[in-house]
């Protein structure tokens, strides 16, 4: 009885704390809490004193290391048909890390131009997998956890780095299970079915032209920007005797009960660097060679040379229909150079023409 | 293995590193010495391939395929892409040389149009963008209006452009024509296309347009163009000082915005040599063709 009491007493106790209250608007995220198998990566960087030949050593045993690396064979390539799961609507698959690359036109069938954002997926790697028993992330808002908990989490990485130049702890990630860190980490809740052994590369051919993307990416930083760019307002007129208030916000608020400035007025204030999640990108084109996609739009977040993460969509209209490569698309040297949409005109095709009608 | 020849390297490095220092203990010769030796052995090797001047002479035939200079949109990967899709395009469509000044007839698959098919002649005022957004603009009076058609350059509904007189103009962009009398921008649709002979090289027409009287589309007398001839009878006192107002003879001295507005000739050797063999070829069957035509032409004015 007495434990039960102290039991309650601790938990109550525990209610109190300062930091617990957890308060979110739509402009303030919530606060960043690692996961907990996330290690910090950056790392200050020495003087250590090198002698010339040992330098040359470190990046001789550096690039042995690399060659091991990238001759690693894909554990897909071995085991065959052995163990493959059926794709069902509801599983979920595995994204990959891509990066922005710019965009170009890009020109459909019957004429239209449209303009492509490409994304190339860069040295994509399986790094880990945590099984939904075992993966107890930190709660930051009211989640349904138990619809949760049937997703594992899938870490992935990419971009393989030199190890001397990230911390020990952050190494120690990638040398349990016996792999060169790397530079983009991300976790992807995956169904148990669509579960990748380590070390899997991850291609462009993931996905197939025509298909529907989620890309989640951080915003180009703007710093510190007024109403007008921030929120849009419209700002004061420019003459007829307005002076010192051209590009100000006006009133923020009235007086009388409520006087004080509501909650999540909009202000002037850091604008950008924020994670913001484009939904239902089409794919128009992959090219196998240098795994690139061809999505559709500009829209993507991000300046070009930012990093994306991109998902199967959850849209429910554009959501996968058919079996896609699941649970991926194993690396193979006899594919097409270029995979295109239906829609997409190839730049090698002949001169489009319209019947008479 | 991998360990073991790291091993005896090291022992190497090691045996060498010991060497030198017993010769420098020595040696007379200062320290310095070798390392000039050194390099002047490495710099031939280190110097860059000087560019070929013909090679680099196609910046000014196909300036489409230098990317935007803005380091931000630059990205290597993309614009290999980026000239492989136009050599793609370039290899079903014909795109022959030609300049801001040059009268074009351009034939469209449209729709809209009866035949399916427009043509449309005009001098080029304007030619702009990198890449596979590369652009022109034709302007030609129509019955008394004129008339602006913006082309992309790669759009593949473009059946044919035809080069119907190569020539350039004293400016680089022709804009002014908007002005100008309605005759400087006057073509016939059915205007034969001159042929120039081989070699020769591209001729610059001098002609001196006459702008209208004002009000303009833009302040005509700032950009300091050689192409208009009457500028200064439209202008008043305080428009002169204005002009010598906004002046700014400074930025030709500005080797820094030259140098941010333009492509470094080491990068554009690299491109032009990853696509100058597939151009020349393309050019070559275009000569092949030229020549065909040639031959054919003068039959029926014979029979």
């Amino acid at each position: 009885m007495a434990s039960f009491n102290l039991k309650n007493i601790c938990i109550s106790l525990s209610k109190l704390r300062i930091g617990h209250a957890v308060t979110r608007s739509h402009s303030n995220g919530p606060r960043y809490r690692p996961p907990y198998w996330f290690a910090s990566k950056e790392r200050v960087m020495t003087n250590d004193y090198l002698t010339q030949e040992n330098k040359q050593f470190v990046e001789e045993v550096m690039k042995d290391k690399m060659k091991v690396q990238a001759e690693l064979e894909s554990p897909l390539a071995n085991n065959g048909d052995q163990s493959i799961q059926q794709w069902a609507p509801t599983t979920r698959r595995v994204g990959v890390i891509a990066r922005k690359i710019g965009n170009y036109p890009i020109w459909s069938k019957d004429g239209k131009k449209m303009l492509a954002t490409l994304l190339q997926v860069v040295d994509n790697h399986v790094v880990k997998y945590i099984p939904p028993e075992e993966f107890k992330p930190m709660k930051t808002c009211k989640v349904n956890w138990r619809e949760k908990r049937r997703l594992g989490c899938l870490l992935v990485g990419s971009e393989t780095i030199d190890p001397s130049t990230v911390t020990k702890d952050y190494c120690g990630l990638f040398d349990s299970v016996g792999m060169l860190p790397k530079k983009h980490l991300c976790r992807f809740m995956v169904s148990p079915e669509a579960v990748l052994p380590t070390g899997t590369p991850l291609l462009a051919t993931h996905f197939r032209a025509g298909d529907y993307l989620d890309i989640r990416a951080k915003t180009i930083d703007r710093g510190f920007q007024g109403v007008m760019k921030r929120w849009g307002f419209k700002g004061m007129p420019a003459s007829h005797g307005v002076t010192k208030t051209h590009r100000r916000p006006g009133n923020i608020g009235a007086g009388g009960e409520k006087a004080r400035v509501w909650p999540g007025t909009k202000m002037p204030g850091h604008m950008g660097n924020r994670w913001r999640t484009l939904r239902g990108v089409k794919i128009l084109r992959i090219n196998t060679k240098h795994n690139v996609l061809w999505t559709l739009g500009v829209a993507i977040p991000g300046e070009t040379g930012a990093m994306c993460y991109l998902y199967d969509t959850i849209l429910p209209l554009r959501k996968l229909k058919s079996s896609p490569p699941f649970p991926t698309h194993p690396p193979a040297d006899d594919l097409p150079i270029e995979y295109y949409d239906e829609s997409i005109h190839p730049y090698d095709n002949p001169t489009v023409t319209y019947e008479e009608a | 293995m991998a360990l073991a020849i790291r091993r005896t390297s090291d022992i190497l490095c090691a045996a060498r590193w010991l060497i030198r220092r017993d010769c420098r203990v020595l040696s007379t010769l200062p320290e310095k010495a070798e390392i000039s030796q050194e390099v002047v052995v490495r710099r031939p090797a280190g110097r860059r391939p000087i560019a070929n001047e013909a090679v680099l002479e196609s910046r000014h035939i196909y300036p489409e395929f230098l990317p935007d200079p803005n380091p931000d949109w630059r990205n290597s990967l993309r614009e290999k892409l980026e000239r492989a899709d136009m050599l793609k395009r370039r290899s079903q469509i014909d795109i022959p040389e030609f300049y801001v000044g040059s009268i074009l007839a351009v034939t469209i698959s449209d729709p809209h149009a009866q035949t399916k098919t427009t043509r449309f002649v005009g001098i080029c005022i304007e030619r702009k963008g990198c890449g596979l957004r590369a652009e022109f603009t034709l302007r030609n009076v129509v019955d008394h209006q004129g008339v602006e058609v913006r082309y992309d350059l790669y759009d593949p509904t473009i059946q044919k452009i035809q080069v119907l007189r190569l020539e350039k103009r004293l400016d680089e962009k022709l804009l002014y024509l908007r002005d100008a009398l309605p005759e400087y921008s006057t073509f016939p649709f059915d205007m034969d296309p001159e042929i120039l002979p081989e070699g020769t090289p591209v001729p610059i027409n001098p002609v001196q347009v006459k702008l209208k009287p004002r009000p303009w589309l833009e302040k005509w007398e700032r950009q300091e163009l050689k192409g208009v001839s009457n500028i200064e009878e439209h202008l008043k006192g305080k428009d002169r000082i204005r002009r010598e107002l906004r002046k700014t003879p400074w930025e030709k001295y500005d080797l820094m915005k030259q140098y941010r507005k333009t492509i470094p000739i080491e990068d554009q050797s690299e491109i032009w040599a990853e696509v100058h063999n597939q151009l020349q070829q393309l050019q070559l069957s275009r000569k092949k063709m030229a020549r065909k035509r040639t031959f054919t032409a003068p039959k029926p004015q014979l029979g």
